[in-house]
């Protein structure tokens, strides 16, 4: 088992180097960047620009080898104040710190600063991180809840009513735009019936200081039964969007399952034995269709640190996905970058467990 | 006793040495296409502690008669047009669910064709005996396993008390298909069906099965239904022997009555075919033509567009099942559905309008 | 389950079950199309969507011609906009006037275009590069397969601005080149999936048996047969890629303002809702749905008629 883990990492490196490289050359290609930014503040002197860009190792016009300087000094293979491959120390610039290498770079723990807003882009993130696993935490247990529940449900009951309801209105979700679902319950609950809050995560008159910022923890941890109760109401509409539009997805893919299951042989053999339909349908069938719902669940736990880019947006939730729209829009190099590699790094843990979970389920499976 | 075999069809249970007793049973699957009649017509029955061979080609209805009597046919697509299934004294088609429940597994076990996927992949062997006899028995986890144990050592099964601890796929296929028998056995059932228990095994596995589950059969005194498309294996398993086409029986009998003597062009057609039977240099017979489309069955006998013997009734007209004509005393108890065997006087001519069996086709209530 | 000589074409319509074994089923002489049409035929919510599909096409094509407005035109400054709907104005107007069905039905023209283009690249591509990948193997296979991985990764909102720059903005084209170019890898996993899974299958070891080369296995044998779950997919692509059409357009990188699309009918009335106009955005937002939910019903459908073992 250890070994299958430390081979499906080293297999996942070059994957994730070659995703860092492809987007670091395509964010290099696309217009804007630190420097135009720096270009339009007038308060900022060419000899600041570049002490800044030696600083983040980036150059003014960089040729191939330039870029490759550029993304090795971002990489915090190289180091651009001082000896290149050589770290202050004398030793290569990658090790880490404490073994004499560099400090500067991801492998560092140097993520780089947000040109927008000047701060350091782990700093960022980390502020955004809470809201996005409240909303995507809080969506992703309701949808997986009801999508299992009806998926299985559906299988049983097979070209049933109920089925044939769940495939239509499945297939009516699954298609309708997010944004466009988004904007029609702002407009009904929000500016119409004014029932429910539709921007941001807390009212400003409930919060003493911004969601994610420090004071609002201590805030938080003084009183936090009004704040989770107004937090609660801003939930509900960027929550409903999401379950709305996942769940369709998911509750196929467990119907899927369960209908493999539910055909297989032994299935049929449960049924011989006289087993209550209870038994055959959740011991025998389901106990096999968990097996690849586990799976398809982990991977989605990966993505649910990017959050929803759209809900966001829209319900201007201060979570990870409008911090990536937000870096879009703006440029912010580093700030993409983090943002990416962190989400690789995820989706290749994920996928990792979900390995692990389909061997520790399935004793057919031995590592 | 042959004289039970034969019996009437009559209405209301059979008498008490009758086991089983299937009566115009038909099924059918509702599929996009259309309807396909798979079991159309089936009779047969089973005396207590005898065994019953069902034969025919792939297709024929063997093992949806199988399902039938287990009512494990999913609904939708398929359903249960007609007929009357007597067990032990009761119609299974009339039983509540959960009645039925209590039926199979218990009373009725049964062993499929595949024992590589029929076994729950995620449980042990020892869970997936032991749950049955739970269930059946109303014993404890410990006593069950012991069951297990005991079961697992009669079918053969070296280091019973390991192997229990074991998941399916740590076995081969022909000791799966022990675990499946052993699994059978464990409510101590008065009828164990087995549907082409050995087809899915190696030949060298096939024999050692067949053997098996015959000596099982005698020491315990169970009746079996042994559904298979083999002859050979009919010869040396059963007593009693059903023959299957297109969804209906056409001939039925002591085994020896039926392959030494048999009256249906059909089973003739199949034991001619068994290359054994013919000496070397001579050709292999083999039955010309295909099995009906089942959603186009011919309305007189579903044999007769193959059939080398037909004649005016046979396109028209369905045989019955009945004894043959002319009857020696050796025929005692064997039926068979062809109408070169049934008097002259009673075939329909050509005259007759009345289409004698043609509601065949035609749903009958349910 | 048992399957024999005995009949010639069996068809698993019914046998998608264990109990069912016994029903194979011979159909004689029907093609393998004619058969998947007359199933497709049956199923009435794919009928319903595969029409009003056609409605859209034909919507595209002719609507610009006969639709009552012109939708960029900005009527005489005096009228008020943001009316709402009437006869005159069947969907309503915009804040400056325009008229919203007009919308509407130009926006079709491209938002079906992306859709309808990004996935004839994405199916031409993906099947290309998944057959050489599954015909050639080895080191090749690996490479292209990381390829796909590392497309499947890059967020496409990266290679939309980019390509902006190289491309201009906003424009049709560029836009469905980098859909086709972001939807390939799915197909190409698939037509993979499917050549690994049918390398082993009877039909094709019969083949190779009696020495049909690699290539002609490939493209003879192996291809026709990964085509349903192909096209299955490949309405999957285009609904997707009419939503991501109009999400990249509602967040501003999409197509420019000055072309009509239904994301960006939909981005311009975004404020509309504070104003209570919803008609401005509620019908673009039910173009889309509607097209979306009609293409993926005929997906629904094409997954029954050609793909019947699949449950998805």
């Amino acid at each position: 088992m250890i070994q299958f883990i430390v081979r499906r990492t080293l297999q996942a490196i070059p994957v994730i180097f070659l995703i860092s490289v492809v987007s670091f050359v395509l964010m290099q290609q696309a217009p804007g960047g630190p420097q135009a930014a720096f270009n339009q503040n007038p308060h900022i002197s060419p000899e600041q620009v570049d002490a800044w860009l030696r600083r983040w190792c980036l150059e003014r016009n960089p040729d191939l080898l330039g870029t490759v300087r550029e993304y090795l000094g971002w990489l915090g293979a190289y180091n651009c104040t001082g000896g290149g491959f050589v770290s202050d120390h004398g030793l290569p610039n990658f090790l880490p710190a404490f073994l004499g290498g560099g400090t500067n770079g991801v492998i560092h723990g140097d993520f780089g600063f947000s040109v927008v807003s000047g701060r350091p882009v782990l700093e960022l993130i980390l502020e955004r991180l809470p809201a996005t696993f409240i909303l995507m935490g809080t969506a992703f247990v309701i949808w997986v809840t009801i999508a299992v529940v009806v998926g299985v449900l559906a299988a049983v009951k097979r070209y049933s009513f109920f089925d044939q309801a769940v495939t239509f209105i499945g297939y009516v979700l699954y298609s309708l735009p997010t944004f466009w679902l988004g904007l029609i319950l702002i407009f009904i609950f929000g500016v119409e019936l004014h029932l429910l809050p539709t921007q941001g995560i807390i009212a400003v008159r409930t919060s003493p200081a911004p969601f994610g910022t420090p004071q609002f923890w201590t805030a938080f941890a003084a009183k936090p039964l009004p704040l989770i109760q107004d937090i609660a109401g801003h939930l509900i509409l960027p929550v409903v969007t999401l379950v709305a539009v996942s769940i369709a997805a998911d509750s196929r893919f467990v119907r899927s399952a369960m209908l493999d299951t539910l055909s297989q042989d032994y299935v049929r053999t449960a049924r011989a034995k006289g087993l209550p339909p209870r038994s055959v349908i959740f011991k025998h069938a389901f106990r096999n269709a968990l097996l690849p719902i586990l799976t398809n669940v982990a991977l989605e736990i990966a993505f649910l640190f990017s959050g929803a880019i759209v809900t966001e947006t829209i319900f201007s939730w201060p979570g990870m996905g409008r911090l990536y729209f937000e870096g879009v829009s703006g440029r912010d190099y580093f700030l993409l970058m983090g943002i990416l590699l962190i989400g690789s790094l995820l989706v290749v843990v994920f996928n990792i467990i979900a390995d692990v979970l389909y061997a520790v389920a399935d004793p057919r499976i031995r590592y | 006793m042959t004289e039970e075999l034969a019996g009437a069809i009559g209405s209301g249970p059979p008498g008490p040495d009758v086991l089983l007793e299937v009566r115009g049973l038909r099924t059918h699957f509702h599929v996009m296409d259309g309807t396909v009649p798979a079991v159309d017509g089936v009779d047969f029955r089973i005396l207590r502690g005898r065994t019953l061979g069902v034969v025919g080609e792939s297709g024929c209805g063997k093992s949806v008669t199988a399902l039938t009597i287990m009512r494990l046919i999913d609904t939708p697509p398929g359903e249960i047009v007609a007929g009357e299934i007597w067990f032990d004294g009761r119609d299974l088609l009339r039983l509540s669910d959960e009645e039925m429940r209590k039926v199979r597994g218990n009373d009725i076990a049964m062993i499929f064709q595949e024992p590589m996927t029929s076994l729950n992949p995620v449980f042990t062997i020892g869970d997936q005996i032991a749950e049955a006899v739970r269930l059946h028995k109303r014993v404890s986890q410990r006593e069950a396993l012991n069951r297990a144990i005991e079961t697992l050592s009669l079918v053969g099964i070296p280091l019973p008390e390991r192997r229990v601890r074991q998941y399916p796929h740590e076995m081969s296929g022909g000791m799966r298909q022990r675990v499946m028998i052993a699994m059978a056995l464990s409510c101590d059932p008065k009828l164990l069906i087995a549907d082409e228990p050995t087809t899915a095994l190696d030949v060298t596995i096939q024999a050692q099965i067949l053997e098996l589950i015959k000596e099982i059969q005698q020491r315990t005194g169970t009746a079996l239904l042994l559904i298979t498309h083999d002859l050979g294996v009919v010869a040396e398993t059963v007593q009693d022997v059903a023959v299957m086409y297109a969804g209906k029986v056409v001939e039925r009998g002591k085994v020896d009555q039926v392959l030494l003597d048999p009256k249906h062009p059909y089973t003739e057609g199949l034991l001619t075919s068994i290359p054994s039977h013919v000496a070397r240099g001579q050709r292999l017979n083999v039955i010309k033509g295909t099995v009906p489309n089942p959603f186009r069955m011919p309305t007189g006998c579903r044999f007769e567009p193959r059939c080398p013997y037909a004649f005016e009734p046979c396109r028209s007209f369905e045989p019955p099942l009945e004894l043959p004509y002319p009857a020696s005393a050796a025929d005692a108890g064997r039926l068979a559905a062809c109408w070169r065997h049934v008097a002259a006087d009673r075939r329909p001519g050509p005259s007759a309008t009345s289409h004698v069996g043609f509601a065949v086709s035609q749903r009958i209530g349910s | 389950m048992a399957t024999d000589g005995q009949a010639a074409a069996p068809v698993a319509a019914a046998a998608d079950r264990g109990a069912d074994s016994d029903v194979e089923v011979a159909l004689e002489s029907l093609g393998q199309w004619q058969l998947a049409w007359r199933r497709f035929k049956r199923h009435r919510l794919a009928m319903a969507g595969l029409a009003i599909f056609l409605l859209m096409i034909v919507v595209a094509i002719v609507g610009p011609i006969v639709a009552p407005y012109n939708p960029l035109n900005i009527p005489n400054s005096k009228i008020p906009g943001g009316e709402p709907p009437s006869l005159t104005h069947l969907f309503g107007t915009d804040d400056v006037g325009r008229d919203v069905f007009t919308m509407v039905i130009n926006g079709a023209r491209i938002s079906l275009a992306i859709g309808g283009f990004s996935m004839l690249i994405a199916g031409f591509v993906g099947v290309a590069v998944g057959a050489i990948s599954g015909y050639a193997g080895g080191i090749v296979d690996n490479v292209l397969m990381r390829v796909v991985d590392v497309l499947f990764a890059i967020p496409f909102l990266f290679v939309i601005l980019v390509a902006a720059r190289f491309f201009g903005q906003g424009q049709v084209i560029p836009l469905v080149l980098i859909f086709g170019l972001l939807s390939w890898p799915l197909i190409a996993r698939l037509v993979r999936a499917q050549y690994l899974s049918l390398r082993e299958a009877d039909f094709v070891e019969a083949a190779r048996a009696v020495g049909v080369g690699n290539m002609r296995i490939t493209f003879r044998h192996i291809l026709p047969n990964a085509l349903g779950p192909v096209i299955v997919a490949m309405t999957l692509i285009m609904a997707g890629n009419i939503v991501l059409e109009a999400f990249v357009s509602f967040l501003n990188f999409g197509i420019s303002p000055d072309q009509i699309s239904w994301g960006n009918a939909l981005s311009n009335a975004q404020p509309a809702l504070s104003l209570g106009n919803w008609w401005w955005a509620f019908f673009p937002g039910m173009a889309i749905a509607l097209t979306v939910i009609a293409i993926n019903f005929v997906g629904d459908g094409l997954r029954d008629a050609l793909d019947p073992r699949s449950h998805l």
